[in-house]
């Protein structure tokens, strides 16, 4: 089979699709019988997503990244959402010879745009371009508004694909296997599309979690078959702990890949328990992040070509719900030489209902 | 011909969000009035209202949406602030559609998200 061209394979493509949306109509009538409705509240159409700028000096040399992610979110019924977001953004660099800041052309892209079906209480179905579901920072981590960090972890590309997402469906979904143990899952497919931006790799996998929400701490792991090239296999582990005792999150990321392999640990601590300046230092948060690459067997454009070390400290201030500044410092420590790396950002999360938002029905 | 279009879109998402922020007053001003209502018939029924009920029966209600509200509040921080900063209390339409989002992104039961919805709407 020709892969090659800058096609979607019609075939890979249809299966992927097709699989879950059998499914979808199977159990939708199924749903509809067992269950009433799902919330009290008639949901509305939202406009959200979030808005940043942020300035990235690295080697000395500085990098202006205005961002924007507008997300859809638009109920059909009791147990339909579609969403999907797009990114606009650009690089704006100096250009020898020129004053000022330089960039291309606006990239815009569709990041995802999927169609949810709440089939029953513990599993939805979803069909479409998703976020591929490895590790937590791709799927949970990734907008500029929740991130601590504004630079993306060494090891993310591992596991989500050549453009984040994937094409094809998935069942996904959490139920208490015990009162105080929650297990979450994601099982997913996607086709093999080679139409730029909208790239996807032939891979199927699964995600599970177990959260104890005593304890506050969520385990799991990922597994993933590539079902092209070398057809290989990629694993990963992840971890959240919020203590309880004290303001702080501690989220950590392990993958592994033919193309790499590497791990970072990212503590963030929230400065509300200092006895002075109480209303400044509840808005400020302490985050550092120390992460390592090894390059594996093959070799990838979007992982470091040789080993990498990295630490990073930075402070962020929110303003008010949705608005925070961040400032960071990091060292990047390779065989190519080491360098300094320093982020300043400003990022916005906003939420426009499409619609009247305040009566109940 | 891509200007013309582009323009057409702007103009489109422009007219959407002002009819939203048009909907949203009237919706205030709405409910406004109907809390006033509400209030001035409950200062009007409230002895006749208290009276059907026993003080047991008012404590039990009350104990019982103290325990929701608390169980709510913890699977909120729990599940929501694994992730993110606890967001403003939004109203209670965009709380549903927020919250039926995030049962599919953060993989929430069908009970946690009515826990969790009733305890944002309160």
């Amino acid at each position: 089979m020709n892969r090659t061209g800058p096609f979607l394979t019609r075939r890979g493509c249809l299966r992927a699709l097709l699989w879950p949306a059998a499914l979808l109509l199977l159990l939708a009538p199924g749903a509809y019988a067992q269950a009433p409705s799902d919330e009290d509240v008639k949901p509305v159409p939202l406009l959200t997503g979030s808005a940043g700028f942020i300035t990235n000096f690295t080697g000395g040399q500085p990098d202006l990244h205005p961002i924007g992610t507008p997300l859809v979110l638009v109920p059909i019924g009791h147990r339909w959402v579609f969403e999907t977001r797009a990114t606009f953004e650009n690089d704006l660099v100096e250009v020898p010879g020129r004053s000022g800041f330089h960039g291309g052309p606006l990239q815009k892209e569709v990041e995802y745009a999927q169609l949810d079906f709440l089939a029953t209480s513990y599993a939805t179905i979803t069909v479409g371009r998703f976020l591929t579901p490895f590790g937590i920072f791709n799927e949970r981590l990734y907008p500029v508004w929740i991130r601590n960090l504004q630079s993306d972890p060494l090891i993310l590309p591992i596991g989500i694909g050549p453009s984040n997402a994937s094409t094809g469906g998935m069942i996904r979904g959490g139920f208490k296997a015990r009162p105080q143990l929650n297990i979450n899952y994601a099982v997913y497919f996607s086709a093999l599309s080679t139409a730029s931006p909208v790239d996807s790799d032939r891979f199927a996998g699964v995600r599970t979690g177990i959260f104890m929400p005593t304890a506050r701490l969520e385990v799991g792991g990922s597994f993933q078959h590539l079902l092209e090239q070398e057809r290989s296999n990629l694993f990963g582990f992840h971890a959240i702990w919020q203590p309880a005792p004290l303001p702080l999150d501690i989220r950590a990321e392990y993958a592994n890949s033919k193309r790499g392999s590497g791990y970072w640990i990212e503590p963030a601590y929230r400065l509300s328990q200092l006895r002075f300046l109480q209303n400044e230092m509840r808005r400020m948060q302490l985050v550092a992040r120390y992460q390592q690459f090894f390059t594996g067997d093959l070799i990838s454009d979007a992982l470091p070509p040789i080993n990498t070390k990295e630490c990073e400290f930075g402070l962020n201030y929110y303003f008010i719900d949705g608005l925070k500044a961040s400032g960071n410092y990091g060292r990047q420590f390779s065989g190519r030489g080491n360098l300094n790396i320093w982020t300043m950002a400003f990022t916005y999360r906003f939420v426009v209902p499409l619609g009247p938002a305040g009566s109940a029905r | 011909m891509k200007r013309r279009w582009l323009l057409v879109c702007c103009l489109g998402v422009t007219a959407c969000l002002v009819r939203s922020a048009i909907a949203q007053e009237q919706e205030r001003s709405g409910k406004g009035s109907a809390v006033v209502t509400a209030a001035g018939a409950a200062t009007v029924n409230s002895n006749s209202s208290h009276d059907r009920r026993s003080p047991e029966a008012l404590r039990s209600s009350a104990s019982e949406q103290r325990a929701a509200r608390i169980a709510g509040e913890k699977l909120f921080r729990a599940n929501c602030g694994r992730c993110h900063q606890p967001p403003h209390k939004f109203p209670p339409r965009v709380m549903a559609m927020a919250i039926r989002h995030m049962r599919v992104r953060a993989m929430l039961t069908d009970e946690d998200m009515r826990s969790i919805l009733s305890y944002m709407t309160q």
